[in-house]
């Protein structure tokens, strides 16, 4: 059944050359990568810093033309419009009409989502809610500090009830706690059904939060897969014992010490982290990607 | 069962989705009024009021024909010159400045087409220039109505003896037939199409050029190659001069690049005492609308494979 549904997102051989004013060279920003998020899914991007995320974010949002390779949202084309009409965006360091108070942006969003007027005044009040700027609602967005710019992006970006959430680095500038929030906010996202992708360079947040996560290095897709596939360490293999006494315990160690290759490296969960997995596959670390202790 | 479902997912996206919405460009065109307002820009009034008083004050001594007339040209001068500038920098202020803070992204990535976008900004900055002379038009008109009233008391004191009812009613004639008259709207709906013109031109610059300073210079020079476009014209091509088709279509492409904006300058023959049939009245809001139309639709064209 949920096979049958169509891809929340669908990217293919998606290539992005810009090519730099006055100069022969270019720059590739986006290398014939692919991938593709189910409905439900939370989808987390990490990479180096000018790996092409937000590049390829904007691909499928439409805000710049792909040089070759196609994108999809729910089955459309991302450089229709109508595709958009279930999306919700969060650019990365977003940046909103200073002007306007908090709750008239989230009205002016709200407009252009269609939303009527009694719905708006609704979902106001239930998203600054949501955000926790209900005390800042009448404010111009002028004096609004990074954090709560970052809190109003979010909110304006689920303004229309999105069924896919693309949020780029949504927890930059944003103190421990106001992260830990948003990461709570993701949770609850998923819960409702709502299909998330995110950048963050906080890989901690991105293993506690995705479900599955492509790494990108330069452009191309170097790693993707279920965060539990991706950091199990492929050849080591884990017995977990229920009242096991240290008799059995010590036969066990005697049996393995009796085969030769093969050592009892004695770990709890001998899982790697995403960070260090993180850092090799992006060249950040020559260290071997597991946890020696 | 596969089908179905893909189709009743895309329905439900397609009937959310209008292609053109009314609403979401007046929602455009409101924030970009309210932007304009929140930048304190009726300020301006106070400019003009102390124009059209300092006007007034300046040349008390003038015959009372001499009076009206500068006091009319003095406020037509200032009323062309703020719809002007309004329209062209309001454009190249705000248009680039969603580029270069990147409140496009949120904007563009809602279900909004990028010709809304535009259509809205266009109507937002007209509303404000309309608004505007709306204000000035009030200010001038109750200034001149006060005027027209205190120079015919002054003219009535400064007679000899005690005026018949005849004499004051020619006198009251002679100083309202140069007043306040129904002729003056027409002048300013006159400025006002101008400068949605002048507006639409900065549209069409901002949407290539991504600069505020760029834009409003490249308008305000195409403002001015206006005025004097037909001259030119004339000058090249000759009344009766005009049968080459080389040559009609030069001047077409002038035409539409640098759109005459001096057969909008009726108001130097209404202050003079000149009627504007209304013939013209109708060619001008036409001749708006069709500049409109072309401006809106390059820009778009433009805007539209602009990468953000
Ligand atoms: N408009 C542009 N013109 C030229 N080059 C660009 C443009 N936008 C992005 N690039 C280049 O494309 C590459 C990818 O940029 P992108 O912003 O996608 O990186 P990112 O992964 O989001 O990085 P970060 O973590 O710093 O946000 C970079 O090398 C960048 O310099
Ligand atoms: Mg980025």
């Amino acid at each position: 059944m949920s096979k049958d549904l169509p891809t929340a997102v669908q990217i293919k051989n998606l290539t992005k050359i810009f090519p730099l004013p006055f100069r022969k060279e270019k720059v590739v920003a986006v290398d014939n990568l692919s991938l593709s998020v189910k409905p439900g899914e939370v989808y987390g991007l990490i990479g180096p810093n000018g790996s092409g995320k937000s590049t390829t974010m904007k691909v499928l949002l439409g805000l710049i033309s792909a040089t070759s390779g196609s994108s999809t949202v729910f089955g459309m084309s991302s450089t229709e419009t109508a595709s958009r009409g279930s999306v919700g965006f969060l650019p990365e360091n977003p940046y909103f009409y200073k002007y306007l108070t908090g709750a008239e942006t989230i009205a002016f969003y709200g407009k252009l989502c269609g939303l009527k007027r009694k719905a708006i005044k609704e979902r106001t009040s239930e998203l600054l809610n949501l955000v926790e700027l209900e005390g800042a609602r009448d404010r111009r967005l002028a004096g609004y500090s990074k954090g709560m710019l970052q809190r109003i992006g979010l909110a304006q970006a689920l303004v229309g009830r999105p069924k896919l959430v693309v949020l780029d680095e949504p927890t930059a500038g944003v103190d421990p706690a106001g992260s830990r929030k948003i990461r709570d906010l993701i949770m609850q996202l998923k819960e409702q059904g709502i299909t998330v992708i995110l950048s963050s360079h906080l890989l901690e947040q991105v293993q506690e939060v995705c479900d599955r996560v492509g790494i990108i290095f330069e452009g191309k897709l170097v790693r993707e897969g279920s965060l539990k596939k991706l950091i199990e360490i492929e050849d080591q293999t884990e017995i977990v014992l229920e009242n096991a006494g240290s008799d059995l315990l010590k036969k066990i160690s005697d049996l393995v010490n009796q085969e030769s290759g093969v050592n009892l490296v004695r770990s709890g969960r001998p899982r790697t982290t995403l960070e260090t997995l993180f850092l090799k596959e992006t060249g950040g670390d020559s260290k071997d990607a597991r946890n020696d202790s | 069962m596969t089908v179905e479902n893909n189709k009743s997912i895309d329905n439900e996206l397609n009937s959310k989705f209008k292609l053109f919405s009314l609403s979401r460009v007046m929602a455009i065109a409101m924030n970009t009024f309210t932007q304009l307002v929140r930048m304190k820009v009726f300020y301006f009034l106070l400019i003009f009021s102390v124009l059209i008083i300092g006007a007034n004050v300046l040349f008390l001594n003038f015959t009372f024909e001499q009076e009206l007339k500068i006091l009319q040209d003095v406020s037509f001068g200032a009323m062309t010159l703020f719809a002007s500038i309004f329209s062209i920098v309001g454009t190249a202020l705000l248009i680039p400045k969603d580029i270069e803070d990147r409140t496009l992204y949120s904007i563009l990535t809602k279900p909004v087409p990028r010709f809304e976008y535009l259509v809205g900004k266009l109507l937002g900055i007209l509303f404000l220039v309309a608004v505007s002379l709306l204000l000035m038009s009030i200010l001038f008109f109750a200034v001149l109505f006060v005027r027209q009233h205190g120079i015919l008391a002054e003219e009535i004191n400064q007679m000899r003896g005690q005026p018949s009812q005849e004499q004051i009613s020619s006198l009251r004639e002679d100083i309202f037939a140069q007043g306040l008259r129904l002729e003056l709207i027409n002048g300013v709906v006159a400025v006002f199409l101008k400068a949605a013109v002048a507006a639409a031109i900065a549209l069409v610059v901002s949407t290539f050029a991504s600069s505020t300073l760029f834009t409003i210079i490249v308008s305000l020079v195409i403002y001015f190659i206006g005025h004097a476009q037909s001259m030119a014209l004339d000058y090249y091509f000759p009344e009766g001069d005009m049968h080459g088709a080389l040559q009609r279509f030069i001047a077409g492409i002038v035409a539409i690049i640098f759109p005459n904006l001096q057969i909008f300058n009726v108001v130097d023959g209404i202050v003079s005492g000149q009627s504007v049939p209304m013939s013209l009245m109708f060619r001008l809001t036409g001749l708006t609308g069709f500049y409109l139309f072309i401006y809106s639709f390059v820009s778009w064209v433009i805007f539209a494979k602009k990468e953000l």
